[in-house]
């Protein structure tokens, strides 16, 4: 196994472990409290917040677990020797980078709404935290980040499939 | 090469291909400035023509739509047989994409079995050289009877020799023919043989096509040839030929179209070397399509599209709401007319209301922001194929899945959108269907109450009414497509478009044309039903002057009036008023609620948890997910449908769907809480 499987499966398992976390803490949560079971945490705990957050919210997860299908399927095209596998690592690379952009968007939102009454002189309750905050370091940011360095491998076909609007 | 200097000539020439293939490209290269578009008469289908002049040659160019058949599906592709069956042009440049040749060969065998005189122009020759493919043009020449030329449309190059070949062939009558196998021309030259007898037949259509269209089942053909001396003698005899072969070789239509892709297979292996390597596109695309991952994928792509858009747009939704009740408390008092200040200022006055409404213009933007990323990335077509199979079972096309999420936005355009789908009766269904899915005016509403009522649960709340709305869809798509709307399901055939990077430009420029029509909406159709609204609250019934008890007031008489229809399910006169007027648009319905019981925006969900159960209402959101579109949507219905009857169908069938539905939400509700 080379370089790109062994990174490409890390980030593949990382998906689908913390997808199932947050499906499972989402599902008790959610609809099935009255079992008495508390949620699961896998991360490494800071400042009194984890790292990566498993926030309780079964659809998240469900596309987590989705993002690691698809770097599985790159994986084992690869492993095969099948040029196919280039597709689904671009496909992997780019979903794990809309989920981090969209978990950047709700952190900035998230510090916007507490803070916009500033604008008039209002008043702000507790401040925003990032410990305290369900997407500050949720699964899509952490494993996007590791995600990212893929990149490299796939910026060549990313040049060829968009080479620059005419 | 130099043109031959030959007597002054005029051609008239038509460019027939597949979609992008660069044949708008051929035609400027050809006709420059001189060209014009227009409509083909009673289509809807743009008509492109212009003229080429060079010495003596005049040529009068027609841009056929693309096509990838000449069957008669679509508008687009009647419209390309028709020019070339009754017009007949001298010639016919058929314009092939070297990279995808075996698709685009399709066609050309069809222009060929038509009998028209056809040259080819082997487009994208470089882009086939880049990706290692070789085609040998002369022999690709031999095979085919035509003369092939090979161009590179942007950079005009064998624009010369095209015309030089295009000339010479005018002068000659074409003399391709293709052969199929044995086995299948046996029918075919039977059936060309009767064609034959009939000379008006001949004069019009070329034989050997009619007896392959008709052997298809293709009943535009059919129709056209009903009419004419000899045609009921040719139809007659169809059926017999047809069954023989349908015993011999199976279904005939199929039976033809594997021998054209057979012949052009046999062909490709003689005139194409190297395969090249797989586009960077197909690639993606074997990803994005795969037949386990695909619908997962979108399914992703659409949530994280949908977290952007509410979440994201939170914060801007909140400071649009408490500036509204900023400028509602400060100008309160300022008119000196304790009637206008209390209709227009109130704590539930007028601007309290738009200020509701307003509130949630950079949910429906931020949606159309993201909504405008996807479509402009490539990937909302594949989104279409992908979701075809899926939709195909409920009678909806493939393409249906585009306006079904622009209705997520906004059912007006989402309406405007189904354009896009070739068939009518496809088209009909996803008109009258659309109005199910929740739009952005009605999750105002929605998010508003289900906060108060079902709290932590509110988010469930709202997603399974979204759910609800596409499960309707596909029922009423079924029930439509079993009934009213009976036919065979057109072929899905949709041309991927090229991925390329988003314009942020492109998308700004939609969601700010979104937005500002939300404000043109809110300022007249709103602001006039909020006025309306408010006038009717504050106008004592009886006594025709100013009350501030609702209870009293015009409205709640309207409200009343229709209280025994409404009374089973649990409605009390404030909610009907809010439904009637959720008429004139779907976001009234919380602006009217916070004026009718007397409270600020901030108030009248925990004012409404109050005074309803929440099955109850969950009952009146189901209803007003469900019933009739809001006027702007029943215009575009009428505009799209161009029927009366339609369009009134339309909120006919929304009311009675939304009225059960209801009604079931508090039986089944009910007898799950004893």
């Amino acid at each position: 196994m080379d370089k790109v499987e062994i990174w490409s499966g890390l980030i593949s398992f990382l998906y689908i472990l913390y997808g199932t976390l947050q499906l499972y803490n989402g599902l008790l949560e959610w609809w099935f409290s009255w079992i008495g079971l508390g949620a699961v945490q896998l991360g490494i705990k800071l400042a009194g917040a984890y790292i990566p957050n498993s926030f309780p919210e079964p659809f998240s997860g469900i596309f987590l677990i989705v993002i690691g299908a698809v770097f599985l399927k790159a994986i084992y095209l690869r492993y095969r020797g099948l040029d196919e596998y280039r597709g689904f690592l671009l496909a992997g690379w780019a979903l794990a980078m809309i989920m981090m952009a969209v978990n950047i968007i709700v952190i900035i939102a998230d510090i916007l709404d507490i803070y916009y009454p500033l604008l008039w002189g209002g008043e702000i309750g507790e401040g925003w935290k990032l410990a305290s905050d369900a997407w500050g370091l949720a699964p899509h940011l952490v494993i996007g980040l590791l995600a990212s360095p893929l990149y490299f491998t796939v910026k060549d076909l990313i040049k060829e499939l968009m080479p620059g609007r005419e | 090469m130099s043109l031959k200097v030959l007597s002054e000539k005029y051609i008239r020439i038509a460019l027939a291909g597949n979609p992008n293939v660069g044949k708008s490209v051929v035609f400027n290269n050809l006709t420059g400035a001189r060209q014009h578009v227009g409509n083909w008469p009673g289509k809807t289908v743009d008509k492109k023509e212009g003229v080429y002049k060079k010495g003596n040659i005049t040529a009068y160019i027609i841009d056929l739509p693309g096509t990838y058949s000449l069957t008669a599906f679509s508008e687009e592709e009647i419209v390309a047989r028709d020019y070339i069956i009754y017009e007949k042009p001298d010639v016919i440049v058929n314009i092939i994409d070297a990279l995808n040749i075996e698709r685009n060969l399709y066609l050309t065998f069809q222009l060929l079995e038509m009998g028209a005189n056809v040259v080819i122009a082997l487009n994208k020759m470089d882009l086939a050289e880049k990706s290692g493919i070789k085609i040998d043009t002369r022999s690709l020449e031999r095979e085919l009877g035509v003369p092939v030329v090979p161009t590179v449309a942007p950079r005009k190059e064998g624009m010369e020799e095209l015309v030089h070949k295009v000339v010479e062939s005018s002068s000659k009558k074409t003399s391709a023919k293709l052969r199929y196998s044995p086995e299948i021309e046996k029918y075919i030259e039977r059936l060309e043989g009767i064609i034959r007898s009939s000379a008006d037949i001949n004069k019009v259509f070329n034989p050997r096509w009619i007896a392959i269209k008709l052997l298809e089942g293709d009943n535009d053909v059919l129709d056209k040839i009903k009419g004419m001396n000899g045609g009921k003698e040719i139809v007659s005899e169809v059926s017999k030929i047809k069954e023989d072969m349908k015993s011999e070789l199976g279904d005939p239509e199929v039976a033809i179209a594997d021998a054209r892709y057979s012949l052009i297979s046999s062909i490709l292996k003689k005139v194409v070397r190297g395969k090249g390597k797989i586009p960077a596109s197909d690639l993606l695309d074997k990803a994005l399509l795969d037949k386990y991952l695909g619908i997962p994928i979108f399914l992703t792509v659409l949530w994280a599209i949908l977290q952007f858009a509410f979440i994201g747009s939170a914060p801007f939704c909140d400071f649009l709401g408490d500036l509204f009740a900023f400028i509602g408390n400060f100008l309160t008092g300022i008119t000196g007319i304790p009637f206008v200040d209390y209709l227009l200022f109130g704590d539930y006055g007028i601007i309290q209301g738009l200020g509701a409404i307003l509130s949630f213009v950079p949910l429906i933007m931020a949606l159309y922001f993201a909504l405008s990323l996807l479509e402009d990335s490539g990937y909302m077509a594949r989104a279409a194929f992908i979701m075809d199979r899926a939709m195909r079972k409920v009678g909806l096309s493939g393409r249906t899945i585009i306006p079904m999420i622009m209705g997520i936005g906004c059912n007006v355009p989402a309406v405007y959108a189904t354009r896009i789908i070739p068939d009518k009766n496809d088209r009909m269904v996803a008109i009258l269907t659309n109005p199910l899915i929740m739009c952005g005016a009605r999750l105002v509403f929605f998010s508003a109450i289900a906060d108060a009522f079902f709290g932590a649960y509110a988010g469930d709340v709202v997603l399974s009414l979204y759910l609800l709305g596409i499960i309707m869809v596909f029922v009423v798509a079924i029930i439509l497509r079993k009934t009213l709307f009976k036919g065979k399901a057109s072929p899905f055939v949709i041309e991927f478009p090229v991925y390329q990077k988003p314009s942020l430009k492109v998308a700004t420029v939609r969601m700010w044309d979104r937005g500002s029509l939300f404000f043109k909406k809110a300022g007249t159709v709103i602001l006039i039903g909020l006025l309306v609204i408010g006038v009717l609250t504050v106008t004592d019934a009886r006594t025709l002057s100013f009350t501030d008890n609702p209870e009293n007031a015009l409205i709640s008489a309207i409200g009343k009036a229709f209280l025994p229809i409404f009374a089973p399910l649990g409605w009390d006169w404030r909610l009907i008023v809010a439904a009637i007027f959720g008429f004139i648009a779907k976001e009234i319905v919380l602006g009217a609620s916070a004026m009718l019981y007397g409270v600020g925006e901030e108030e009248i969900a925990s004012k409404m948890a109050s005074m309803y159960s929440p099955i109850g209402m969950y009952g009146y959101m189901v209803f007003i997910q469900l019933y009739i579109p809001c006027i702007v949507t029943i215009g575009a219905i009428k505009q799209e449908t161009g029927s009366w009857k339609w369009t009134i169908f339309a909120v006919a069938y929304g009311i009675i769907l939304a009225y059960i539905m209801n009604f079931l939400v508090l039986v089944v509700g009910h007898a799950l809480l004893r």
